[in-house]
C-alpha cells in the first residue's frame, strides 16, 4: 500500500508517518511532510473576540465521502506528479490549541514534485474533503466561515471540482 | 424513503427537521426538498439557499435538479473548513 488516507480521532506520530514513506523505495529521494496544528485563536472568526483563547475546537466530517474526496484528491496529484506514496491524515473530534490536526506526507524522487504535491494537496483538501471546524470560545459556540484565500489558493492549480 | 444529513452549521439549524422523508421515486430533487423545507424552516431554507452551498447524493457531489430515488442518502454540505 502507498497511499494512506486516515479520518482519525487518534492523534499521529510524525516519526513514524515519515519513515512509512521513506521506506516505500529505495528510489525515494525526496520526502516533504507538512503538519497543521490547531491555533489557539481563529482570526477568521467574526463573533468571537479573535484575541480570546480558544478553549478547544471541534472537527465534524461525513464519513465515507471525505475518505473517497481525499482519495480522489491523491489520484488527481498522481497525473501531475510522479509520486511514489502519499499519506493524508485528518483529525476529528475535539482538538485543544496546539493540538496535531492534519497531515501530509509525499515521497518522490526529486524535492520539487515533492514540495509542489505537497502544497496542492494541502490547497485541494481545505476547499474540497468534507470537514468543518466549529471553535468554542468563552463558553460560545461557532462553527468558521470558509476563507476565500483559501480558494484562491486551490484555484492557482487550475481546475476545480465545482467549476 | 430519502435520508437527510446536514452538516456544520446546517445541522443547528436543521434540529427539528425530520431526518426521513417520503418521495415518490424520481420525482424529487434535492431542490424541490429546499423548498418543502422552506415552509417550515425558513432560517434553514435561507442558508441552503446560499450559492456555496452543495448538495451530494449517495456521497457524490450532484446538481440541485438531480433526480431523487427511494434508499437515497441527500446530504446539504456548507462550505468546507478543515485542513
Amino acid at each position: 500500500m502507498t497511499d494512506l488516507v486516515c479520518v482519525q480521532t487518534d492523534d499521529f506520530d510524525l516519526a513514524g508517518e515519515y519513515r512509512r514513506l521513506r521506506d516505500l523505495s529505495s528510489r525515494v529521494g525526496a520526502v516533504v511532510t507538512f503538519c497543521g496544528l490547531v491555533r489557539d485563536f481563529e482570526s477568521s472568526s467574526s463573533e468571537i473576540d479573535p484575541d480570546a483563547p480558544i478553549n478547544n475546537l471541534t472537527l465534524q466530517h461525513y464519513p465515507g465521502m471525505t475518505e473517497a474526496l481525499l482519495a480522489e484528491i491523491i489520484e488527481q496529484a498522481k497525473t501531475r506528479w510522479s509520486l511514489y506514496g502519499v499519506t493524508v491524515i485528518h483529525r476529528i473530534g475535539t482538538l485543544a490549541p496546539n493540538d496535531q490536526i492534519v497531515f501530509v506526507g509525499v515521497a518522490t524522487e526529486h524535492r520539487k514534485q515533492a514540495f509542489d504535491a505537497a502544497q496542492f494537496l494541502m490547497d485541494y483538501l481545505k476547499t474540497q474533503a468534507t470537514l468543518w471546524k466549529k471553535v468554542t470560545a468563552k463558553g460560545k459556540e461557532q462553527w468558521l466561515d470558509a476563507k476565500g484565500s483559501d480558494d484562491d489558493a486551490a484555484a492557482e492549480w487550475g481546475e476545480s471540482r465545482n467549476d | 424513503m430519502i435520508d437527510l444529513l446536514f452538516f456544520g452549521r446546517l445541522g443547528d439549524l436543521a434540529a427539528e427537521v425530520d431526518r426521513s422523508v417520503t418521495c415518490v421515486d424520481g420525482r424529487a430533487t434535492p431542490l424541490a426538498i429546499r423548498e418543502w423545507l422552506a415552509t417550515e424552516h425558513q432560517s434553514l431554507a435561507k442558508e441552503l439557499s446560499e450559492p456555496q452551498v452543495l448538495v451530494s447524493v449517495n456521497k457524490m457531489i450532484v446538481k440541485w435538479d438531480q433526480p431523487l430515488f427511494d434508499g437515497d442518502e441527500l446530504a446539504f454540505l456548507p462550505p468546507v473548513t478543515g485542513g
